[in-house]
């Protein structure tokens, strides 16, 4: 107990006294989260958008402010005569332009169908699918307010839990789950394998402290400073960038304990296969990379081929991401979490006990 | 009588190569026993199997009573080490090293604070150690070494090469602190490349190439081999062993 505790105490001090160690674990976080919170956005909004409204009439005009309400489109007067429309695409001028041909408002007052041209900017398939589908709505709403028809099916949509579709809410909770393994497992890899390069690993081996303690020594201090840094992230998530947190914190905190249990395991692992920092670096680096690109971070699982998916399965940040995102956005409890909690219980205990059996005191 | 060490027929190799070969030794309670021999002599490979850190390929040892082979951890309580490389936290104060290897060691708050204190009059580290380890010129850090070692009072010591590259004048001083210890009844274990340094051991095992090749008191050994300084015995004995293969 005395020995786990002189570690502890040891492993603080020497962070403390390390300034670069110190600007890794609180501030190149701190960055992340600012970088990728307003950087990695899917939100579709402010679309410049060119209007060619060749019918100029009172109901031509009431279509374009339809698409000029809201945040999404911003129409402008284009630059270019239709004949050259694809100039303005080229040159990003616009990614959207609406085309009101000039008989549009005759053939509606004739009680004829009418259509318009919606021109859109596919690079981006994402935004472009988002772009129609806001488009679609408009369309839908001017329609129903011209026709004093029934339309015969009306969608009334709710979306739950991030209604504003902010990607911000999603990327928050994403990103504390990321921090959490990154920090985690590189710190008990590189904190071991720096001993065993300077040689104090030899000396504290020749020591009667047990594996265990040992374990215990250098794994606490990483796990507290871990939760510390979720703890920054999540009131910087809340604060800054007013991100709701509808559900337990408590569930929260104590799911990402059962967590570290596995990322402070890989790190032990790491470390017992490491001689060097750059190997324990690289190793690190390679296992965080993996389980963030398979976790469903950015990309949906669902997105992914079959076999991916599979493989994702033996992701355990996979678990942990849903995790946060659960108790965060929908609320959810551990009565809703409980697979995923199962199967982070597994991972844990599997990894952390294989780890410490592996590490042995002898050289 | 009890022995401080013993080894029967001590052996560890890595892979084809044998680094510690057949070795037979006995070391006496409170006796400064010194290893002498080239570098890849097999001097640390046999310390740190004395030591528990490296199992054996076969042979057997013991260590202050228990076996090295399965009472590993028994011996570390009872054993100081000194690794050749400098082992204390260089980003930590002499004091802060000392706190911690004293309570990996188990001392208690207060014990700890009495030793270090103990140590610290016995060593003459008062003037520097509150000062960051790593600043430190080597020859005060080998002496906070030595404390570091001493701490917990252990009956055997092993230093392995506790003076490399520490000045001459130095190393004499260090060698006092030595004698101090063993006069304390401590028994000492010390690898050394320096051959005036062997002369201040009791008995002396030079080892090459894994093997002992001669053991014994200094200045008999000496005298055995019609010598008269122990540089020229070395070199005689390396000599011969190298021609018998």
């Amino acid at each position: 107990m005395r020995s786990i505790w002189a570690l502890v105490r040891k492993e603080f001090i020497q962070v403390f006294r390390d300034p670069v160690m110190l600007r890794l674990i609180f501030v190149a976080p701190l960055i992340q989260l600012f970088i990728l919170g307003y950087a990695v956005n899917f939100d579709v909004k402010l679309i410049p958008t060119a209007l060619y409204d060749f019918d100029h009439s009172q109901l031509s005009r009431e279509l374009a402010r339809a698409f000029s309400i809201g945040e999404y489109f911003v129409v402008e007067k284009p630059m270019l005569p239709l004949q050259r429309i694809e100039d303005g695409f080229r040159r990003d001028r616009y990614r959207v332009a609406l085309v009101i041909p000039e008989d549009f408002s005759s053939k509606i007052e004739s009680g004829e169908q009418s259509a318009v041209g919606f021109w859109v900017d596919g690079t981006n398939a994402n935004s472009a699918g988002i772009a129609i589908g806001y488009a679609g709505n408009i369309i839908q709403g001017f329609n129903e307010s011209h026709l004093p028809l029934e339309v015969p099916v009306e969608m009334r949509q709710k979306v739950l839990y991030n209604p504003e579709g902010k990607t911000i809410y999603f990327m928050v909770p994403g990103i504390v789950a990321t921090l959490l393994t990154t920090i985690t497992v590189m710190l008990t890899s590189m904190a071991i394998v720096r001993e065993r390069e300077a040689g104090t690993l030899e000396q504290v081996m020749v020591s009667p402290i047990s594996t265990q303690a040992f374990i215990l020594g250098k794994t606490i201090p990483f796990a507290i400073l871990g939760f510390a840094e979720i703890s920054v992230a999540l009131a910087l998530g809340t604060v800054w960038f007013k991100i709701p947190f509808v559900g337990s914190k408590a569930l929260l905190y104590g799911l990402a304990m059962i967590y570290l249990l596995t990322t402070l395991g890989v790190g032990l692992f790491i470390s017992t296969l490491c001689r060097t920092q750059q190997q324990a670096m690289f190793f690190g680096w390679f296992f965080t990379l993996f389980a963030i690109l398979t976790s469903g971070f950015v990309t949906p699982i669902e997105n992914m081929p079959r076999i991916v998916q599979h493989i994702t399965l033996a992701n355990p940040l996979r678990y942990f991401m849903k995790i946060v995102r659960g108790i965060m956005m929908k609320g959810a409890g551990a009565t809703d979490l409980y697979p995923e909690i199962i199967a982070m219980i597994i991972f844990g205990i599997i990894i952390f006990t294989s780890a410490s059996l592996t590490f042995t005191k002898r050289l | 009588m009890p022995k401080a060490i013993e080894t029967h027929n001590l052996t560890r190799a890595f892979g084809d190569f044998i680094a510690v070969n057949d070795v037979n030794l006995t070391v006496d309670y409170s006796e400064i026993f010194g290893f002498i021999g080239p570098n890849g002599a097999g001097k640390t490979t046999l310390i740190r199997m004395l030591c528990g850190l490296l199992t054996p390929t076969a042979g057997s040892g013991k260590v202050n009573g228990f076996d090295i082979t399965s009472q590993p951890e028994k011996i570390k309580r009872t054993i100081g080490y000194m690794s050749q490389r400098f082992s204390l936290y260089r980003d930590l104060t002499g004091r802060q090293n000392l706190v911690f290897y004293g309570s990996v060691y188990g001392l208690s708050s207060k014990e700890l604070r009495a030793r270090i204190d103990e140590v610290t009059s016995e060593l003459d580290l008062g003037g520097f150690i509150d000062r960051l380890t790593g600043s430190l010129p080597i020859g005060w850090r080998q002496r906070l070494a030595l404390a570091a070692a001493i701490l917990h009072r252990p009956q055997i010591v092993f230093l392995d090469e506790p003076t490399a590259g520490v000045d001459p004048a130095y190393r004499r001083t260090f060698w006092e602190l030595l004698y101090e210890l063993a006069d304390k009844g401590t028994t000492l274990l010390v690898t050394t490349h320096y051959m005036d340094e062997a002369e201040f051991c009791k008995r002396i095992c030079i080892m090459h190439q894994g093997r002992t090749i001669a053991m014994g008191p200094p200045r008999e050994l000496i005298e055995k081999h019609g010598e008269t300084d122990l540089e020229a015995t070395f070199i005689k004995l390396i000599a011969t062993s190298n021609r018998t293969g």
